[in-house]
């Protein structure tokens, strides 16, 4: 699905990305876990080709979409015309209108189709960025930090909103620093730290996942 | 009372010459403004443009308007009319002001913005037109009404070259009537009447996108 070699990315002089390698299966969910300025957001602009590398390859077959931090919803369309926006202008994308209001209903807010970002709550704009990529159909879904900012009960709600998206046969990379939700949802977790990949580990198979990576920080 | 309606008519022919100059300064302004930014967003005569603004800015007006309307036919060899003299050279002297607005809204928009829109495909175009633009118009909407209520007073510039606006016939009335008090309030009426509808226009359009706020 995703095969990434060799890459590297500077900053100036600061090396952000030193030789990573690593491949991603179809319909898995991955987690990139680290300390903070480890490079865990920079890797996922990379894939999006939001950043360019300075050496090495990434190779995806399918669609890539981008879920921000911050979510970057337009501020001045309504919810249903953030969803709308990208697909009505392009050919590829058939009865757009429909997905729209079958992804809305899935998420459970469809009653806010009219609103503004302005008017959601954090995790209801949460679930309006991932609607909103969604209509674009990708196969790999690149997501930072999705639960920043988010209190317990609303990132219980995001594990259970990407395990349906999951449903979907959609790929996934999730940047976090929140173990306890990385392990929760992830089958396998990539430990970044300073740049380098320093363990991966297959989620399920290992007892306390979370007691494993912590050595790591 | 007749003598004062008589006035407020006289002085009110004016207006024509006022607004003339205030929506073609400002058109001219806001189309090279637009293509100044969009010039220098993508790296085309950065130096050349930001001195031209720095020197629009950094002479007085009055300076600029008379070297247009009097040097003209002498270095271009065309005899300009007042009119026209006036919006070239309000035309330009706003065209400094609202390009930096411009630039200060761009700068207001995140870059998440932009990236947001390469991450859903949306191509450069519809980008512009339909994601930055309608957010860079709200966020300098304020600066620039700021910027119209300033050019508005700033026509009365024009009657320093012998263009019949709203202060030049005011002072011609006084003239007259051996008065400057009637006609003088009478065409401040005028100003601020003019400036009172440009705010509540402002606040109307300001209005209608208060949704839109983050």
């Amino acid at each position: 699905m995703l095969k990434i070699s060799n890459i590297c990315k500077k900053y100036g002089d600061n090396l952000i990305l030193d030789d990573i390698s690593f491949m991603i299966d179809e319909s898995k969910i991955v987690g990139l876990a680290g300390p903070s300025g480890g490079g865990k957001s920079t890797l996922l602009r990379c894939i999006q080709q939001l950043e360019k590398i300075d050496s090495g390859s990434i190779t995806c077959d399918g669609q890539v979409c981008f879920m921000f931090q911050d979510f970057q919803l337009f501020p001045h369309m309504t919810v249903l015309e953030n969803l709308l926006y990208a697909p009505k202008l392009n050919d590829q994308f058939k009865n757009h209108e429909q997905y729209a209001e079958k992804i809305l209903k899935n998420l459970g807010i469809y009653d806010k189709s009219a609103s503004y970002p302005a008017q959601l709550s954090g995790g209801q704009k949460q679930r309006v960025a991932l609607a909103r990529s969604l209509m674009i159909h990708p196969e790999l879904l690149l997501c930072d930090e999705p639960t920043s900012g988010l209190d317990v009960a609303t990132i219980f709600e995001v594990v259970s909103l990407l395990q349906s998206v999951r449903e979907l046969g959609v790929t996934m990379m999730i940047a976090s620093h929140d173990l306890d939700f990385l392990t929760k949802i992830t089958d396998q977790i990539v430990l970044l730290r300073d740049g380098k990949i320093l363990t991966t580990i297959e989620t399920k198979q290992i007892e306390n996942p979370i007691n494993y990576l912590r050595k790591y920080y | 009372m007749t003598e004062f309606i008589s006035n407020v008519t006289f002085i009110g022919n004016g207006i024509f010459i006022t607004l003339q100059l205030l929506f073609g300064g400002l058109s001219i302004g806001i189309a090279l403004g637009i293509l100044a930014t969009i010039l220098k967003y993508n790296g085309f005569g950065i130096f050349f443009i930001d001195r031209i603004i720095s020197i629009l800015r950094g002479s007085p007006l009055i300076l600029q308007l008379s070297f247009i309307y009097f040097s003209a036919p002498s270095v271009l060899g065309i005899k300009l009319s007042i009119v026209s003299a006036g919006i070239i050279s309000f035309g330009l002297n706003s065209f400094a002001y609202i390009s930096e607005i411009l630039r200060a809204g761009i700068k207001s928009i995140p870059k998440g913005q932009f990236e947001a829109a390469k991450t859903l495909q949306i191509p450069n175009y519809y980008m512009w037109k339909d994601i930055i633009l309608p957010q860079i118009v709200r966020n300098i909407l304020p600066a620039m009404i700021n910027e119209v209520i300033s050019l508005l007073k700033e026509t009365a510039l024009i009657s320093t070259i012998g263009g019949m606006d709203i202060m030049r016939t005011s002072q011609t009335l006084a003239a007259q009537q051996f008065s400057y008090f009637m006609p003088l309030c009478i065409a401040g009426g005028y100003y601020y009447g003019l400036v009172l509808l440009i705010e509540y226009l402002g606040r109307k359009i300001e209005y209608r996108s208060e949704y839109v706020k983050n």
